[in-house]
Parts: C-alpha cells; sequence; structure tokens
C-alpha cells in the first residue's frame, strides 16, 4: 500500500470505531457533541491535519489532508466547534508569539476553548478597514471599546480574535492590530442576532472598555490587517473536495424529491435539474484543479479564486428551484405536519440568501477577481488596498 | 479525478500556440472557402504531426490520447482556424477505430495521419437533429458494396472533405459507411451560414458507392462523444481568448479620463466571465480526461461538458462585444467572429436543451426511453 492508502485505511478504522452519529437536539448539547467529538479527534492524533506535530496536529501532506476531509465528510461528523481552527489557528501558527502558540492553540484544536470571529462592524462591512472599535494603550495592556458584528457562534465562544483601531482615526488598514480577547471578561457583551431564515447563529459584540493584555497582541501594533488576509491559508483548499462532494449529495436529494414526486415528467423540471447535475459535476473539477494546483506548485491557481462566487450562486439557485418545484408545500416551515423533509428546502432557500454576503460579498469578490486575477486597474474614485 | 496535463502536453500547447500566431490567418479564412486552409493543414501534418496525434503508431500516427486532442483544440480554438480538424481528428479518427481494425479504417487512418486525408462525419438530415436511431438516408446492398441514397445537411467541412463517414439505414437496421469524396452520384453544396469560419455542406447521395465500416450506432455514438469533448475544449479555448481580448481592451480604452476597466460595471462583467471561463475549462478537461481513467463515463463527461461550455462561450463571446463597444460591432473587429462561431458550436452536436434532455436520461432523472 502507498502511504496514502495507508493513510486513509488508518482513518477510516479510527471513525468506525468512534464516529459519533447523528447530533443531539438542543444547542447546548450540541455544541457539547461537537466539543467531544473535537476532544476525541485530538486524544486519538486525528485533529489539525495540516497543524505542526508540537501544536497537537498532524502535519499532514496536502494530498493526505484532502483525503482527511474526504473521509471525514463520507462519515458526516460533527463541524469544529467555533471558527478558530482554520482561521485564528494557522495565524499563530504563523504570526504568534511562542507563548501565544504555547496558551492557546492545543485547547483550541482539541475544542478545550471556542473561538469567534470579531473583524465587521456596523459601519465596516465591505469597507473593513474602516473599523472604529479602538485599543487604547494603557501600560501592559489594550482597553478596547466598540462594537462588532455578523460573528457566527460567538454566543458559544471562549475567545474571540478581533481587529481593532490603534492608530488613527484616519490610519485605515495602517492602524490597525489584530488581538486575542478572552469572551468572558469584564465589558463583552455578546448577543445572537436571529437571522431571515429564524435561526440564531450569528451574534453582535460589544467591547465595554475591555482589558486586554499586550501579550495577546498577534504581531507588531498596527500590522494587523495584513496579518488578517494572511489568515485563510490553504484549509479552505483542501475542503473545496469536500464542499463539491457535499452539493453531489444535496442534488443527488433533490433529483431523488422531484423523482418520488413525480416532477421529473416535466420536461422544464428534468431539464433544471440535468443542468445543477452539470454543474455540480463542474463543481468537482474546480475542486480537483484546485487541489493539484496547490500540490504542483504551492499556490490554487484560477479556479479557487472563482469558486466561490460559483458554489455560492450555485447553491441559492438550487434551492430557489426546490422551492419552486414543490409549489405551496415549498414553503413549510419544519414545523407543520405536513412538511417536506422537516422543511430543509425553504430552511436553506432562506439561508443561502447570505451566501453572496458573508465573509466577502459577491461583489467585493468580483472586484477582487477583476483586479487580482485579470489586472484590470483600481477603481480611483475607492481608497488604496 | 486527474486533471492535470504532462510536460509534454504543455510543450505541445506551446508549440501549436506558437505556430498558430504566426501562420494562422482568420481573416484570409473567412474569405476563403469554408474555413479551411489546405496549406496550413499540410503544414500541421508535416511540422507538428497534429493529425496523427491520436492516431495509433501501427497506422502511422503518435499515439497519443485525448489529452493531446484537447491541447490542440483548446488552441485551435483560441484562432478559429481549426478547419477541418474537428471533423476529421476529432470524429472520424475515433469513428474509425471504434468501427473495426479491417483493411479500410487502416488505410483510411494512415491516409488522415500523413495530412491526405480531410474527413467529415455527416449524421444530420433535414431535420437538422443529430439523435441517430433512423437515419432516412438508405443503404441499399450491391455486389461488394452498398449503394447510397439520400441527402446530409450540416456537414461540416463538407465542402472540402475527401472522406464522409454516413451513417445510413440498411435493411438490418442503421449503419456507418465510408464514402470517398469522389464517388459517384456525390454532390456537395454549401450552405451559405453565419459562422464563416466554419463551413457546413449539404450532401446528397444518387446511387453512391459506399463500405460498411460497422453495422449499428456504437461506433458513431463515441465518435460524437469524443467529437463533443473536442468541441468543448474548442469552446473552452475560444471563450478563454475573448476574455482576453477584452480585459486588454478594458485596460487601454479611456472614457471619463480613466480606462473604463477600472469601472466596477466593467469588473463585475470580467470577473463573472472568468467564471465562465474556468467553468467551461474544467468541463472541456472533464470531458476529455476522465474518460481515460474510465471510458464508461465518456458520454455523460462529453454532455457535461456540452451543457456547461456552449452557455459559456457564447455568454462570454456576447460580453466580449459588450465591453468593445460600437469597435465590437464591426466586420473589422474579430469579436463577431467569436460570437458567431460560439453559437454555431452550440447547435454543432446537439444544443444546451437537446444535452439537458440527454444528461436527464443518462443519469436516470428520466428512464432510457422516455419520450414525454
Amino acid at each position: 500500500m502507498t502511504d496514502d492508502e495507508t493513510f486513509r485505511a488508518a482513518l477510516r478504522e479510527f471513525l468506525d470505531e468512534y464516529a459519533p452519529g447523528k447530533a443531539p437536539r438542543g444547542a447546548a448539547e450540541r455544541l457539547a457533541f461537537q466539543k467531544t467529538w473535537a476532544a476525541t479527534k485530538f486524544d486519538h492524533g486525528f485533529a489539525g491535519p495540516s497543524w505542526p506535530r508540537e501544536h497537537g496536529g498532524m502535519d499532514l501532506p496536502f494530498t493526505q489532508q484532502v483525503i482527511y476531509n474526504q473521509e471525514m465528510a463520507r462519515f458526516r461528523v460533527p463541524k469544529h466547534p467555533g471558527t478558530g481552527w482554520e482561521m485564528v489557528g494557522p495565524t499563530l501558527i504563523e504570526h504568534g508569539t511562542s507563548a501565544q502558540r504555547e496558551r492557546y492553540l492545543k485547547p483550541m484544536l482539541r475544542g478545550d476553548e471556542v473561538w469567534a470571529q470579531g473583524f465587521s462592524e456596523p459601519d465596516a462591512g465591505s469597507d473593513l478597514p474602516a473599523l472604529r472599535t479602538t485599543a487604547r494603550r494603557n501600560g501592559d495592556h489594550y482597553v478596547v471599546a466598540g462594537q462588532k458584528v455578523w460573528n457566527t457562534n460567538a454566543e458559544k465562544a471562549d475567545m474571540c480574535f478581533i481587529l481593532a483601531r490603534t492608530g488613527t482615526r484616519e490610519s485605515r488598514q495602517d492602524g490597525i492590530s489584530y488581538l486575542l480577547v478572552d469572551a468572558h471578561a469584564p465589558g463583552v457583551t455578546i448577543r445572537p442576532i436571529r437571522d431571515m431564515a429564524d435561526r440564531e447563529h450569528f451574534c453582535e459584540i460589544h467591547f465595554d472598555d475591555v482589558r486586554v493584555p499586550v501579550t495577546d497582541r498577534v504581531g507588531e501594533e498596527n500590522r494587523g490587517w495584513r496579518i488578517a488576509r494572511s489568515t485563510l491559508g490553504h484549509e479552505r483548499s483542501a475542503g473545496a473536495l469536500t464542499q463539491a462532494a457535499f452539493y453531489r449529495r444535496i442534488v443527488d436529494e433533490l433529483i431523488a424529491l422531484a423523482r418520488a414526486r413525480g416532477a421529473h415528467h416535466d420536461v422544464g423540471v428534468r431539464r433544471r435539474l440535468a443542468d445543477f447535475d452539470a454543474r455540480v459535476r463542474v463543481m468537482g473539477v474546480h475542486a480537483a484543479r484546485t487541489i493539484e494546483a496547490i500540490a504542483a506548485s504551492g499556490e490554487p491557481g484560477p479556479t479557487s479564486s472563482i469558486s466561490r462566487l460559483y458554489n455560492s450562486t450555485f447553491e441559492q439557485e438550487l434551492h430557489e428551484f426546490a422551492v419552486d418545484l414543490l409549489g405551496p408545500y415549498g414553503l413549510l416551515t419544519k414545523d407543520d405536519a405536513e412538511t417536506i423533509q422537516k422543511g430543509r428546502w425553504s430552511t436553506g432557500w432562506l439561508a443561502t440568501r447570505a451566501s453572496t454576503i458573508g465573509a466577502g460579498t459577491a461583489e467585493i469578490q468580483r472586484n477582487t477577481i477583476a483586479e487580482q486575477v485579470l489586472g484590470l486597474p483600481h477603481d480611483p474614485a475607492m481608497p488604496k488596498r | 479525478m486527474q486533471i492535470t496535463f504532462t510536460r509534454e502536453q504543455e510543450d505541445l500547447r506551446a508549440v501549436l500556440r506558437g505556430f498558430l500566431a504566426e501562420n494562422s490567418d482568420v481573416r484570409a479564412l473567412i474569405d476563403g472557402e469554408g474555413g479551411h486552409d489546405p496549406h496550413l493543414w499540410r503544414r500541421m501534418a508535416g511540422e507538428i504531426g497534429v493529425q496523427g496525434l491520436a492516431i495509433p503508431e501501427r497506422y502511422g500516427g503518435a499515439g497519443g490520447t485525448s489529452a493531446e486532442l484537447c491541447v490542440v483544440f483548446e488552441e485551435l480554438g483560441r484562432t478559429l482556424a481549426g478547419g477541418a480538424m474537428l471533423g476529421t481528428i476529432g470524429m472520424a479518427v475515433p469513428a474509425l477505430l471504434a468501427s473495426g481494425t479491417g483493411g479500410l479504417q487502416a488505410e483510411l487512418l494512415s491516409g488522415i495521419a500523413d495530412g491526405s486525408l480531410v474527413a467529415a462525419v455527416a449524421v444530420a438530415e433535414s431535420d437538422g437533429s443529430w439523435d441517430l436511431p433512423r437515419p432516412a438516408t438508405k443503404a441499399c446492398p450491391a455486389t461488394g458494396s452498398f449503394l447510397l441514397e439520400g441527402a446530409k445537411y450540416f456537414v461540416p467541412d463538407g465542402m472540402v472533405a475527401d472522406l464522409f463517414l454516413v451513417s445510413a439505414a440498411t435493411p438490418d437496421g442503421p449503419a456507418l459507411f465510408a464514402v470517398l469524396g469522389d464517388a459517384a452520384g456525390l454532390s456537395r453544396t454549401a450552405h451559405a451560414t453565419v459562422d464563416r469560419t466554419r463551413g457546413l455542406a449539404r450532401i446528397d447521395f444518387a446511387s453512391t458507392p459506399a463500405w460498411l465500416l460497422e453495422m449499428g450506432t456504437h461506433a458513431l455514438e463515441e465518435a460524437l462523444d469524443h467529437g463533443r469533448a473536442a468541441l468543448a475544449a474548442e469552446q473552452a479555448g475560444g471563450a478563454q481568448h475573448c476574455l482576453e481580448m477584452a480585459v486588454e481592451y478594458a485596460k487601454s480604452r479611456h472614457q471619463f479620463g480613466r480606462p473604463i476597466g477600472s469601472f466596477q460595471a466593467i469588473k463585475h462583467h470580467a470577473a463573472d466571465m472568468l467564471v465562465a471561463v474556468e467553468s467551461a475549462r474544467s468541463a472541456a478537461y472533464y470531458a476529455s480526461l476522465a474518460p481515460q481513467e474510465d471510458p464508461s463515463r465518456l458520454s455523460i463527461a462529453a454532455t457535461t461538458a456540452q451543457v456547461c461550455c456552449s452557455q459559456a462561450y457564447t455568454h462570454v463571446a456576447a460580453e466580449t462585444i459588450q465591453i468593445h463597444g460600437g469597435i465590437g460591432f464591426t466586420w473589422e473587429h474579430d469579436a463577431h467572429l467569436y460570437y458567431k462561431r460560439a453559437k454555431s458550436d452550440e447547435v454543432l452536436l446537439g444544443g444546451p436543451d437537446w444535452h439537458r434532455d440527454r444528461l436527464a436520461r443518462l443519469i436516470g432523472i428520466v428512464e432510457e426511453d422516455t419520450d414525454d
């Protein structure tokens, strides 16, 4: 057996024995379930595929990171709690002090401490460099004041990684620092925000003169912007195949639903279904090309830059179509006695409105693609990048 | 799934791109006959060996694969200079290879490999359909061969082909035949078509002698799917070239005192064009490379590619005209040549809805034999 095959076999053996099955109901139970799974992975040496071993990771070659993602998706294991390990984790590995790495990385990976991101603000969305949360230096600590918003899963968080202004009001990206903040510290208030799909997945965070030790600043003062932008790493690229496999399953399930309801006899319906099927195949090829580009050159190549736009448009159209397909049943929520598949298609139809807004709107992504991939000139009316 | 090209295949791409940049002349092509340049054809055979790339060595070819063809058609698509290459190496070669190993096949393949034979595949009839089961063209058994009676429409490169592969109905069902271009009773009429870079012809047969290649439609179906994969690569290459033209223009054209490419309105069009181009490339590579791992994937991959690439190329070519503004609407600018080719590619081997219907059958959304 090759190394890859040996690795896959060992991983499957672990998953066969320990994969936890269906998630329980209730937010607290679900969080506990996620944390238990993260700890199980960690304790058996199956956490952090790309992380160095000294921080509890596996330090896998890229091909095996892909296998790792495939197998985890196949066993439908729970997500890692919070947004830490693929965002702030790699940032600390690259830019953190040894004390920060020692203190934060293992508990993050084991799920003992849940992390949330605090970047966006009410008046700094697409224009993130306009952020106004301030961190005033006072001896060996900062005093943080301001508000963050759209913080996914922050109500569960033990720690936040935030961007705050340490420079002048006008300093934009040259006056921003990257801070690690204890979510339980005095002055931190976290409130869930109900979204249009009637879920509470994201929050607003208020900082009311919160003390943050200077030792919890990542990188130099006023140099946080660049660090935040390098955060993404290649975790997402290794996950690209997982996303394609995920949508493959969704399309198959929609086709099965259409057939079960006899809707496939309509030529318009089956053409749309065939079209989604073709597009999900192309999504799989995009992922394969991204992964091969990284394996060959270390760079993810053009397909990674277009994949988010491609996938977000795809999932919106897929769910819009599913709701159309079901007619009045498409609008029943999970609480209705006649609901179809627990209202998943109506929930998805609503939830995917966020796909072209969160983590950079589709418009900002198009600007970025146009300038950074196609080399079109910067808009002189916009601030410098 | 492996979606990569080897070093040698990338070298082939570079050689061909350089050769075409220097030697192809699309303007001469559209004023000539049927988008085919016999001089360029012989040079591509002699200097690069394009025609023989995917022909086995025992027939005088290089023994390459559909991956080499993918590279070739992507490059030809960029320049619109393919001439009869799609019909000859995209479809006729796989048809001959799939239809048997007889002396006739060997002779024809050797002729294609050395550049002396231009081949065309004749399937559609007056209804314009590429559906295969019941050709109206009849093949009557005669001593030692068959005699064809009927007419084929929309035959790519029909005016310049030396060899036709023709689907026709025998008393025992449909079959595939080889007919020489100078056979008795064969006559050609050029279609006057919008896309002058790809000539189409109507071919009439009146007691025209033909050799049986294969009973049934197996070889032809396989050949058409290989043709669809090649066409997808051509579409991806054409779309890529359109995007490059549009981006270059948007960088250099100034209005309101700044390059038009600095306006978001143009940037967002361009970004969506890149999404379309990369999707077309992914789909085309899938159609050419996935069947190498598993030949049973050919039909699904080829049909998927036609759904995606047709839509992408037509969209990108239209946006290219839009970004160019007035100059893009002129005969002088090349944008219209790509726009027309995009549309003629779209309908050539079954349009997007035809392929959606086919995909729905192939993957079991509807049962194979449903007509509703």
